[in-house]
């Protein structure tokens, strides 16, 4: 049997943030909420994922939660294509 | 002939154990003045001035039980002749040890002892090393006056049935000393003296021999008999050992100090060293008998190379080796990018090769992808922990369990997966600690022999942080805070939001009885016992940590601690049990991309900069990739080259399938292993490893203990694995040049500020240290936080309940959890290897009777069990350890491909695998899955590789 789950990086990294963003809405001030997931993806997550993860909000399918589309769109200003290189 | 055996420990056996600390008391034994703590007994006391009074049945690992005689005393003005073992030591008491009478008195003992003795002392296997032998010669006895016509046991029956030691009951004098191991030291109760006067006798049950008893071969009655009617089948054979070194066991977590016992380089055996801080002279069946690994046939001994994985192997110098592996990584950095490769850390490895590795990737490679195992097991611990309590690290000392009143156990299973502390916490609760068990499973600590008072609480798989916050809620509705430690220690306002939090109904638990499955009135009651009897202890396992909400429950865990005032002293506390023997030390060590040593996070400049003057480089500042991010990114092709040192991740994480696929991606693997494990069959490189017994070095347990490991014997090819490092570093034109491991230590000490007090002398002075150890704390940290935290204030975190996304449906009606048994250990490339096969040679499948019975399944029979990620065939066991709905399976054994049907889905915060929670369906099949068979071909395709590899070169290995 070979095995059925997508793979695709773009829908995975969506899945990953929107389940960041279900784990730490649990603070009753949404900004807080939406600085919470964009700390946590700073910490965390590699450059190339988080370049990868801010170029989806040009994608009209991205399936983001809207707190952790408010936390992308945080990190795009640092983390667009360009913006921060990842060294080659 | 004595003289000849020189095992440090048995030179100081003092007879008794030590007493709880008391009073000190004098007295006069043989007209010298002596001083000890009240509740000394006299055979201690004289031992502790250097006076040796004859002893048998005593052994300062066991408690006084005065049945030889032969410590036999005379004290003034008391009649008789007390035995010196079971009489306390009194103010103004005078002693007499040694006198003609005594004397006399003992050789009777003596004589009658080896009347029913069989007198072959020179072909005896404990020749050397036999206290009974001593004693006859401490005591003078020159003549048997009562010969062998009589009645007797010089012929009783042998039972060579356990791979590991032989009963011979012909040599055994009686004296319960391996009955009362059993019982005392490790718990299980498998031992006793059946009969009466004459025909008393040791059994392990009627008519059952040592390996279908309940046994469990953890050696504590091999190591008390003071003859050979127990001993080592690796002594019989290879006869007594001349030298010692105490080093640290390469199994679990626990990190057991052992002294190799040795003949020249030759391991006899491993006798658990008494001094070591963490097991105190005990062992399980893996530490103490399965190091035959260490020297299989298997071994790989010659570094080898190839192009691509479906050509053979070849055999080339270390040179040859390390040169190619350099080559092929510049050479895919210069056209993919300098994040295009990255490195594993090994769990198993030393501390000092665990830190090059890490080093090696940031320093030499560029970029801060490097990763550990922990990521599949104990990730969710280090986040939880730093992000309420401000240390990746548990809270107490193993000992600290004896101060424990109600002890609760979440998602582990320590008499399996950490036996030696498991059977320090059945002590504890033998003495009438409260146990709470919440588990899916009704473990083996539940059936503790003589446990006093225990509750279970069966949740549903993946519903933890719904029991946690339960309990919580319980605690914070029923008033049984400690809000004097929270206002002194914990941060106010995170407090109050999580108060508020918690006490909403919706965490009740007769509201979350619905998701959990456990009773609400049994949730109250365990809340209750933890929160109000006494010290409070939690013991946490993987059954926390790989869920999609492991990192909540980690904290949720946390919060309930804080809100009890269960922090900061002996007795409770955080403990997470750490699986592999050095899984804590690798994570110290910066394995993690995002960490550096002392878990600096890479974005901290002043941290950063300490490194970038030490290391002479540039630091990425951003974090790098973690284990399951490298295959995404291999299956997608932007990474391609990946140094894996004591890792077999093709076994061990989850998805075998997608694991690879990602493997064979990669343009150039690099595997540095003892043994041709699953990884390394899709290596372009490989580089034997060394064993924990070729090398120097260091391991941290989960009690962050940092232990020595010393060499006993030299690598068998060539070079310990931080030398391998090292060259592949100054290969990629990185310099790396330490002669010692020591070196390595003294720069890890040099820029982690918890390290900074930590050095081989100081190891050596102390025996082990507990770190944070620097200037604050010389001597180590025993217990953590008990000022204050970190971080400063404590700080309650906000755990949602959030289901995880693996349900069960109608097409996959279970849900499958995985774990550990005792024998084996992990992806079992060592235990595999050694007699523990013995006792788990295949994984099965553990279901319920009603779950077996609906599909018609009978004990024994093949099961397909297949989930969303794939399927295997395991044979079925049935079993009441399940609750219906739950089955449950082992991944001891690579072809079972148990994580072949785990998923990839994972912890919200780090990625930590789900291994616990899989929905799956289960069948009767009649052949192994499409998998199985793959990697049956698959498997012999690569064994064929490496032989004709090593025929070619002359050194063949047996297949």
């Amino acid at each position: 049997m070979s095995h059925n789950l997508s793979h695709n990086q773009d829908d995975t990294l969506i899945r990953m943030v929107n389940q960041i963003a279900t784990n730490l809405s649990g603070a009753s001030d949404e900004a807080q909420v939406v600085q919470g997931i964009c700390k946590h993806l700073e910490s965390f997550w590699a450059r190339s994922m988080k370049q990868r993860l801010v170029a989806c909000l040009d994608r009209d399918d991205a399936e983001l939660s809207p707190l952790a589309q408010r936390a992308v769109v945080e990190l795009a200003g640092r983390y667009r294509n360009g913006a921060q290189d990842s060294a080659q | 002939m004595i003289e000849h055996f020189d095992p440090r420990q048995h030179a100081q056996d003092l007879g008794t154990p030590e007493p709880p600390q008391g009073p000190p008391v004098s007295l006069e034994i043989d007209g010298i003045n002596v001083t000890v703590p009240a509740g000394t007994s006299l055979l201690r006391a004289a031992s502790l001035a250097g006076i040796q009074i004859p002893k048998l049945c005593a052994t300062d690992s066991l408690d006084a039980y005065g049945s030889c005689r032969l410590c036999a005393v005379q004290v003034t003005g008391k009649r008789g002749y007390p035995a010196a073992c079971t009489t306390p030591v009194e103010a103004g008491m005078q002693v007499t040890t040694q006198n003609e009478r005594l004397a006399k008195l003992r050789r009777n003992v003596m004589e009658l002892y080896i009347s029913d003795h069989p007198l072959d002392c020179l072909t005896c296997p404990a020749n050397g090393d036999c206290e009974l032998q001593d004693m006859a010669g401490a005591v003078g006895l020159r003549e048997v006056r009562y010969g062998f016509e009589g009645e007797n046991h010089l012929q009783a029956e042998q039972d060579h049935s356990n791979p590991y030691f032989s009963f011979d009951p012909s040599k055994c004098i009686v004296c319960s000393r391996c009955v009362r191991a059993c019982e005392e030291v490790q718990g299980t109760f498998a031992l006793t003296i059946d009969g009466r006067g004459f025909d008393s006798k040791v059994s392990v049950g009627p008519e059952q021999s040592f390996l279908a008893s309940d046994c469990v071969s953890c050696g504590a009655c091999v190591q008390a008999c003071p003859t050979s009617t127990l001993m080592e089948k690796s002594v019989i054979e290879a006869g007594q050992p001349e030298h010692s070194v105490i080093t640290t066991c390469a199994y679990c977590g626990v990190g057991c100090s052992f002294e190799a016992q040795m003949k020249g380089d030759q391991l006899v055996r491993m006798v658990p060293y008494k001094g070591g801080d963490a097991n105190h002279g005990h062992s399980c069946v893996k530490g103490r008998f399965a190091f035959g690994y260490a020297t299989h046939p298997d071994r790989l001994t010659s570094p080898m190379v190839r192009e691509s994985i479906d050509q053979p192997w070849r055999q080339v110098s270390w040179q040859e080796a390390i040169e190619f592996a350099a080559q092929r990584l510049k050479a895919i950095q210069a056209k993919h990018g300098r994040e295009s490769i990255g490195g594993i850390t090994s769990s198993r490895c030393t501390n000092e090769e665990t830190y090059l590795v890490q080093k090696l990737v940031r320093a030499a490679f560029g970029n801060n992808n490097t990763d550990t195992c922990a990521r599949v097991c104990h990730s969710p611990t280090g986040y939880g922990l730093k992000t309420t309590l401000g240390e990746s690290a548990g809270t107490q000392t193993f000992d600290s369990v004896m101060q424990a009143d109600t002890i609760l156990v979440i998602g582990a299973n320590p008499t399996d997966a950490h036996p030696v502390f498991g059977s320090m916490m059945r002590r504890r609760l033998r003495e009438g600690a409260t146990l709470i068990v919440a588990d899916p499973r009704r473990i083996d600590l539940l059936k503790t022999p003589h446990l006093q008072a225990a509750q279970h609480l069966p949740l549903r798989p993946g519903t933890n942080v719904a029991l946690i916050n339960a309990l919580a809620h319980v605690v914070v509705t029923e008033g049984l805070e400690d809000h004097e430690f929270i206002a002194k220690r914990c941060d106010t306002a995170a407090y109050q939001a999580w108060r508020d939090f918690i006490s909403d109904s919706r965490h009740s638990p007769e509201a979350s009885e619905a998701i959990t499955g456990v009773d609400a009135e049994a949730v109250r009651r365990a809340a209750r016992s933890y929160a109000t009897v006494g010290n409070g202890a939690i013991y946490y396992g993987l059954g926390v940590t790989e869920h999609s909400q492991g990192s909540s429950m980690v904290m949720g865990i946390a919060n309930l601690a804080m809100a009890t005032g269960n922090i900061g002293r002996e007795g409770v506390g955080v403990n997470p049990l750490r699986g592999q023997n050095n899984v804590q030390g690798s994570c110290d060590m910066g394995s993690f991309p995002h960490e550096l040593p002392g878990y600096q996070h890479v974005s901290n400049a002043e941290a950063r900069g300490r490194f970038e003057a030490a290391w002479g480089v540039d630091l990425d500042d951003e974090p790098g990739l973690r284990i399951p991010n490298m295959f995404d990114a291999a299956i997608e092709g932007t990474f391609k080259a990946l140094y894996v040192q004591g890792e077999d991740i093709a076994q061990s994480d989850p998805n075998t399938q997608h694991v690879e696929a990602a493997l064979s991606s990669l343009e150039c693997l690099i595997v540095q292993d003892i043994f041709l494990n699953e990884t390394a069959k899709y290596a372009h490189v490989l580089l034997p490893g060394s064993s924990f017994l070729e090398k120097d070095g260091t391991f941290t347990n989960a009690e962050r203990r940092i232990n020595r490991v010393r060499q006993v014997m030299p690598p068998l090819a060539d070079k310990a694995d931080w030398e391998v490092t090292q060259e592949l570093a100054q290969a990629l034109g990185y310099p790396m040049n330490y002669r010692h491991p020591s070196e390595i230590m003294d720069e890890i000490a040099s820029l982690t500020p918890s390290f900074a007090g930590v050095s081989y002398a100081r190891l050596e002075a102390l025996g082990s240290l507990q770190w944070p150890c620097n200037v604050e704390h010389p001597n180590g940290t025993p217990t953590m936080h008990e000022v204050d935290f970190p971080i400063g204030l404590g700080r309650f975190a906000i755990t949602e309940y959030i289901a995880t996304e693996e349900r069960t449906s109608r097409r996959f009606p279970l849900l499958l959890t995985t774990g550990r048994i005792l024998s084996q250990y992990n992806v079992g490339a060592q235990t595999r290897r050694t007699d523990n096969q013995h006792w788990h040679d295949e994984d099965v499948l553990e279901l319920h009777p009603s779950d077996a019975e609906v599909r018609g399944v009978r004990d024994g029979d093949w099961l397909g069990i297949t989930s969303r990620a794939g399927q295997t065939v395991l044979r079925a066991r049935i079993s009441e350890r399940m609750q219906p709905g739950v089955v449950y399976t082992t991944f001891h054994h690579p072809g079972s491909g148990a994580n072949v049907i785990t998923t990839d889905n994972s912890d919200w915060a780090t990625n930590c695998p789900e291994y616990k929670v899989t929905a799956v369906q289960v069948e009767k099949v009649s052949q192994p899955s499409a998998w199985q068979q793959r990697f049956s071909d698959f498997d012999r395709q690569q064994r064929h590789h490496l032989a004709s590899a090593q025929q070619v070169s002359g050194k063949a290995i047996s297949p």
